[in-house]
């Protein structure tokens, strides 16, 4: 009997601890820029969902492809029917990332600190291995975050048609933002 | 004499078909945002039964209901307002429910039907499902 209240007790406790470490938000907001002198284009959404595990400093990163609202409606239809192809299935119908931050952060300081962040970056059914530059700013209520990086479609096995390939930018630059609260399950 | 009546009406054909053309490309290019509230929903359903739809098989219900218009109803678990004044309803569960998403115009344009949505009372809300991470995702929203 006193055994099992022991392990109730270390799982409870044990289940408390961990979750302490855990950081999310799902609006995270999540921005990317293909500009090209020829044309702005520019997406944007707040449905991101973000957890950062202050334990393992891992951050994670998910947001539906479908969400994000363009200038023009017909750019949302071709960023998902020919470049996306969000419908196929539900890999790609996400991009996902999962990393770590490689800078020591001290989580219990309430300092900005510039770090890296590394890890895999998933899209269109393709996983790569990217670095992004974070501003991290903890605190006792939440943690604030940005991030950048870039990337290149073709990496990703998206095709640009040549006759739009001077339009969107060779470089996409990809940011993020995010206010990430305690997580309580 | 005749052959000139021909020209011009050849011209005229030609003049009307460029317009046309120009009107269309016009009208694509510009083409304007879906208007949930005008569309009907092809699927009026219960938030627990497309939470269990995504779970039991994503792949399905990602064909099933991405992008399409639907009309899902459940309790008010959770209400945020974001900091670009949209505001999210969090139906059935907090956490792995499904997150309606009211934008900021549609929060104005129903403001009185909105405030009435209380946690714990029951909600409808017709939009856009764009799939799963956590919850399921319903954007575009007006509540129904």
């Amino acid at each position: 009997m006193k055994k099992i209240l022991m392990i109730i007790l270390v799982g409870l406790f044990g289940t408390a601890l961990k979750a302490q470490n855990i950081y999310f938000t799902k609006d995270a907001k999540i921005n990317f820029n293909s500009s090209t002198p020829l044309e702005d284009i520019v997406a944007e959404t707040n449905q991101g969902t973000t957890f950062i595990d202050l334990s393992k400093n891992e951050v994670k990163f998910s947001v539906l492809t479908t969400s994000f609202k363009f200038r023009r409606a017909l750019m949302e239809e071709h960023f998902n029917e020919n470049y996306m192809e969000s419908s196929k299935n539900k890999e790609f119908a996400k991009a996902k990332f999962s990393g770590t931050i490689t800078t020591p952060v001290d989580w219990k300081s309430d300092k900005t600190v510039n770090a890296e962040v590394r890890g895999d970056f998933t899209m269109h059914g393709v996983t790569k291995q990217i670095t992004a530059q974070a501003k991290i700013t903890p605190g006792k209520a939440g943690i604030a975050a940005t991030a950048e990086f870039h990337i290149v479609p073709q990496d990703y096995n998206i095709a640009i048609p040549a006759a739009v390939s001077d339009k969107i930018a060779k470089e996409v630059t990809i940011k993020v933002e995010a206010n990430y609260a305690p997580y309580q399950h | 004499m005749r052959k000139s009546k021909k020209l011009r009406f050849v011209l005229w054909f030609v003049l009307v078909g460029i317009l046309i053309g120009i009107a269309s490309v016009y009208y694509v290019f510009n083409m304007p945002r879906r208007d949930l509230s005008k569309e009907t929903a092809l699927f009026h359903l219960q938030a627990s039964q497309l939470i269990s739809d995504f779970k039991s098989d994503e792949n399905a219900a990602t064909t099933k209901y991405l992008d399409k218009a639907i009309a899902v109803t459940g309790e008010v678990k959770n209400i945020r307002t974001l900091d670009n004044h949209s505001m999210v309803f969090s139906l059935e569960d907090a956490m792995e429910g499904v997150s309606c998403t009211v934008d900021s115009a549609e929060t104005v344009r129903f403001g009185a039907k909105l405030a009435g949505l209380k946690m714990g009372t029951r909600a409808s809300f017709k939009g856009r499902c764009t799939g799963m991470l956590m919850d399921v995702q319903v954007i575009n929203c007006v509540p129904e």
